[in-house]
């Protein structure tokens, strides 16, 4: 270890170790699926990066999407994402969930993920190849160093702008909404 | 008195919690859970009383977007069908355009999609290991089954250039030939599989606990899997020597000699002996082809497929995947685009008729269990 | 074997039209109304596989055409012999306006799931299926999609196009 990296330590020791234990939830949302396994397995082995698979959205801190987002598959997310505790990172894995990538005219998918939830960053790729996976992790902690991974703030923020949005394409949502929603003053009824 | 109130109430409530029904679901985000699939179980106690398949998570249209890109357009997409083994879905789509356009495929060009198909299954069947070893509680030899498809894909990647999606087939042939020394590093990749097989005996195949674990799970009959419509090795574990290599021979398939493995109980311990037969059958199939391979050309060059129009004409072409028996029926009206595109894929009556049947009376426990051992593969049930 | 098939099909039913395709594969086509019976004669002949129903959009004319692709499996354990490389395709076409068709899990059980795919994306309603509720789709589209008549890239340009992204 340099010296650089013991000052770090010693200085803001709670988020090196979140940095370096990001244990990643196990929901296998689209193609990009193929992938994970390698990446978890010995032969590129994510463990020493400190990113795991773990069971349940509650216990996990990043949340990886990888492949395209169906609308069925876009309330599970939803819902998986608001599950998380906070400090939450997101991670686009391809390029359906940049701009849609190979199914841009199909009606069942959306385009754009970051209309519906925050994300912190894209890897790129159909498929990415499991170096980018530790590339884009890496970069996550560079991120998270200069406090630029900042997703799950601007949730708490532009929580009626990503509300608004979600109603907008999934019409009804039977979850109630996760941060207090003003009602505009207009519509209160005398 | 009180006490006793009190007393009272608890047992009652507790005697009728173990008959009360509650609906699980066995849903997409689950440890368990391989592909984006979900499952809702009405069970009481530990029972299931009833199951119920929910595929649309992976719903892409993927027929309807085939329909509005040229045929030289759809090689990409066709092959995203279904992503484990992706392969299977390029021979079946160039098969199609080669029997409606009347191009002919030459004789090295056949052995070599033959090795190639082998290749992908033996890939497919190693993931298949991984999660069912993985879902059983068998960590070590899921980590030695993703290892060593990782070998495979490496070969994989030398010759087409992709891990993953490799768009290799076209109708005509295939793209481009085994590069320099390419065959000595299939045999040397294999044989360091197979040395290992003794080891994924003893830990895993042989172990007393995969028996215990899988013997009468999941189980079904031969005459229930006639009537619903399996294929592959779901059919074949319960005792029928049905395998489209066999049956309507394609690629060089009946220029060597192989058998095709079964078993006769039907439940999941069979499938999956059938899976590691299987395996071992492939790759001696492939040190038989690479000897028998003939010299010449790979491809035979067709029209210009930039301004390609298929004539008129209707056909269905079938192939064996390592899930089962993989359909395509494609009708062209003469234009440049498909006109109508259908895949008859084998995860679909396994996955939504069979593992309905299957699970009726399981413990909750044995769900994911009979789920993997049915391979039932998500992508190709939604398309 | 399929030269017996072909007469024994037109001597026994009316309004049967057979076509051979290549070998192996011939085309029938029938009546709507006659479609059970002749699934039942189908399967009691020996095609006791039922690999796929289809259904073709024929716009021009104005018709939707189902498609029921029968093969066969092997008696028992016997060995495979030439006739499982048959396969019948056997068709009917129906109006789009009104598109019935009675269903066929009567004959054949793994019917099931074909027969609700082809409802919610074709609008074909078959009639006697016990469960006929949408399969993969999330919600209910104005057009069934896979009609022609369904233009998917002006339905995603003013769905997801509409949506303004998330600033901040």
């Amino acid at each position: 270890m340099d010296r650089n990296q013991i000052a770090k330590w010693l200085k803001s020791p709670a988020k090196m170790a979140n940095k370096y234990s990001l244990h990643a939830v196990y929901f296998c949302t689209g193609c990009g699926i193929i992938e994970i396994p390698p990446v978890i397995t010995t032969r590129w082995d994510a463990e020493r990066f400190g990113v795991l698979p773990v069971a349940t959205p509650r216990q996990g801190n990043l949340f990886m999407i990888t492949g395209y987002v169906s609308l069925k598959t876009l309330r599970a997310i939803i819902r998986t994402y608001e599950q998380m505790p906070d400090p939450k990172y997101t991670v686009g894995f391809g390029s359906c969930p940049i701009n849609g990538g190979m199914y841009w005219d199909s009606y069942n998918t959306i385009k754009h993920l970051d209309k519906y939830i925050p994300v912190d960053g894209w890897i790129a790729g159909c498929m990415p190849r499991p170096e980018a996976v530790f590339i884009g992790v890496t970069h996550l902690w560079t991120l998270i160093d200069k406090g630029k991974a900042d997703g799950y703030l601007r949730y708490k923020k532009n929580y009626a702008a990503y509300r608004r949005n979600q109603e907008m394409i999934l019409r009804d949502i039977e979850w109630p909404p996760l941060y207090p929603v003003e009602s505009k003053a207009e519509e209160v009824s005398v | 008195m009180r006490g006793t109130a009190v007393m009272a109430q608890l047992s009652e409530t507790a005697s009728t919690d173990s008959e009360r029904e509650l609906e699980l679901y066995f849903g997409p985000q689950h440890l368990g859970m391989v592909g984006n699939f979900s499952i809702t179980l009405k069970v009481r106690g530990d029972r299931v009383l009833k199951a119920t398949a929910n595929p649309g998570y992976l719903h892409r249209g993927f027929e309807k977007l085939m329909e509005q890109r040229t045929w030289i357009q759809n090689f990409p997409l066709v092959c995203r069908v279904n992503v484990i083994e992706p392969d299977s879905m390029e021979w079946v789509y160039a098969r199609a355009v080669e029997k409606l356009t009347g191009i002919e495929v030459p004789e090295r060009a056949h052995y070599i999609r033959s090795i190639f198909l082998e290749l992908a299954r033996v890939a497919s069947h190693l993931f298949g290991l991984w999660a069912y070893s993985n879902m059983l509680g068998f960590d070590t030899p899921a980590q030695w089954a993703m290892y060593h498809r990782d070998l495979v894909l490496d070969l994989f990647e030398e010759l087409t250039g992709g891990r993953v999606y490799h768009i290799y087939i076209w109708p005509g042939g295939v793209r481009r030939d085994f590069p320099k020394g390419f065959k000595e590093r299939v045999v040397e990749t294999l044989h360091s599989i197979g040395r290992c097989v003794p080891d994924y005996d003893s830990t895993f195949f042989n172990n007393r606990l995969f028996y215990e674990r899988a013997r009468g799970i999941g189980g079904i009959s031969q005459q229930e899997a006639k009537a619903l419509g399996a294929t592959g090795q779901v059919l074949r574990a319960t005792g029928m020597k049905f395998d489209i290599r066999k049956v309507e021979p394609y690629a060089a398939y009946d220029k060597v000699d192989w058998e095709v493995p079964t078993r006769e109980d039907g439940d999941a311990y069979s499938r999956i002996w059938v899976v590691r037969d299987e395996m071992i059958e492939s790759v001696h199939m492939i040190f038989k082809l690479l000897d028998a391979m003939p010299e010449g050309e790979v491809f035979n060059r067709g029209p210009n497929p930039f301004k390609w129009e298929i004539p008129r004409g209707e056909t269905y072409v079938r192939c064996e995947s390592s899930r089962g028996e993989l359909g395509l029926y494609l009708v062209s009206d003469g234009g440049d685009k498909p006109y109508r595109v259908h895949f008859r894929t084998p995860s679909y009556p396994h996955g939504l008729t069979i593992l309905e049947k299957a699970l009726e009376g399981a413990s909750i426990a044995d769900v994911g269990n009979t789920m993997i051992s049915l391979y039932v593969v998500a992508p190709e049930i939604d398309r | 074997m399929i030269s017996s098939l072909q007469e024994d099909l037109e001597s026994k039913f009316k309004d049967v039209e057979v076509r051979v395709l290549e070998q192996n594969r011939i085309s029938v086509l029938v009546p709507g109304d006659s479609i059970p019976v002749i699934l039942r004669y189908l399967k009691e002949s020996g095609l006791n596989h039922l690999a796929l129903i289809s259904c073709v959009d024929w716009i021009e004319q104005e018709k939707l055409e189902v498609v029921y692709v029968l093969t066969s499996y092997m008696p028992n354990d016997t060995e495979h012999g030439p006739e499982q490389r048959l396969h019948v395709l056997l068709k009917t076409r129906i109006p789009r306006e009104d598109a019935q068709v009675k269903s066929a899990i009567a004959v054949f059980e793994n019917a099931e799931p074909y027969e609700r795919e082809l409802h919610e994306l074709y609008g074909v309603n078959f009639e006697g299926h016990p469960r006929l509720i949408p399969l993969f789709l999330e919600r209910e589209y104005e057009i069934p999609p896979f009609r022609k008549d369904f233009d998917m890239r002006k339905y995603v340009e003013d769905t997801f196009g509409s949506i303004p992204s998330v600033d901040g």
